[in-house]
């Protein structure tokens, strides 16, 4: 289970195992970079980057989570992203959370 | 007298049409740009109504709430992490209007129109991935802004001015 409050509703948390992590980056494809460019002359939405990130950030969650299954967690809480620019394009998309071992109440 | 070979004449007429095609592509894309730009994100930003009309009525109110407690669950199972995007960029002749209108400050609303757009955009698609994951409830919903997909070059930065909006909550059921 994952969530980003701080204590699940209805759980209780009975041990904390550290923060779990999870990063990824990418970098555009030019061809999508190009085509995205041509988009842009009418604005709105650029599909291809939207997909783009969301792969990525999904794939750092991923990690994030075998992070905390790898730590003995059941359960990720308070969980963020962060974003940054590496270089030329690229982005590291990040996802940290704190591995908690839940219980229902 | 220069004399012209083959090779040289083909790299002259290569030129040529490689000067023309940007001559001209450039001023007609700005031009569609201005005729179509706005036309093109109104029609979205109506769809975009219907499906919160169509939702709103569905739910009964709204599935999305920024509170860290959930309001009409009583009993949770499950929860787990709902997460959409967006990526908006302002047209060609929106980012013209914009620099120009920078000059003097003040409100720029043609880059508004289009962040206004993406927010509403992004909170929508998490209502509905909440609806289609079979959620009942999003609680602690936050949107998160980022500029992702910039060069950064000799210190100009968002040249075309994309943003990503991403919205993530925690579902319950």
């Amino acid at each position: 289970m994952t969530s980003n409050t701080e204590t699940i509703p209805g759980f209780k948390i009975t041990k904390s195992l550290g923060v779990a992590t999870g990063s990824t980056v990418r970098a555009k494809h030019i061809g999508k970079d190009i085509l995205a460019g041509l988009k842009n002359i009418v604005g709105g939405e650029l599909k291809a980057y939207t997909e783009l990130l969301m792969e990525a950030r999904t794939e750092a969650l991923g990690r994030m989570m075998m992070d905390g299954a790898q730590r003995g967690a059941n359960a990720v809480v308070n969980v963020r992203f962060a974003t940054s620019s590496v270089a030329g394009g690229a982005a590291e998309l990040f996802a940290y959370g704190t591995a908690v071992i839940v219980e229902q109440e | 007298m220069y004399e012209v070979d083959g090779t040289g004449a083909l790299l002259v007429l290569f030129l040529i049409v490689l000067v023309s095609i940007f001559a001209l592509f450039f001023p007609l894309a700005f031009i569609y740009s201005m005729l179509f730009g706005g036309l093109h994100q109104s029609s979205h930003q109506k769809k975009l109504l219907v499906r919160e009309k169509r939702v709103a009525q569905l739910v009964g109110g709204d599935n999305v709430h920024t509170l860290s407690r959930p309001i009409n669950l009583e009993k949770i199972s499950q929860c787990g992490l709902v997460m959409t995007n967006i990526t908006v960029a302002p047209s060609w002749w929106q980012l013209f209007i914009g620099q120009i209108k920078s000059i003097f400050g003040g409100q720029i609303q043609s880059y508004d129109k289009v962040l206004t757009y993406g927010r509403a955009e992004v909170m929508q698609r998490l209502r509905e991935q909440a609806l289609g994951e079979g959620w009942s409830e999003v609680i602690n919903v936050r949107v998160e802004t980022s500029m992702v997909m910039n060069k950064v070059k000799g210190g100009q930065q968002n040249k075309l001015g994309t943003l990503e909006f991403v919205a993530y909550g925690t579902g319950i059921r």
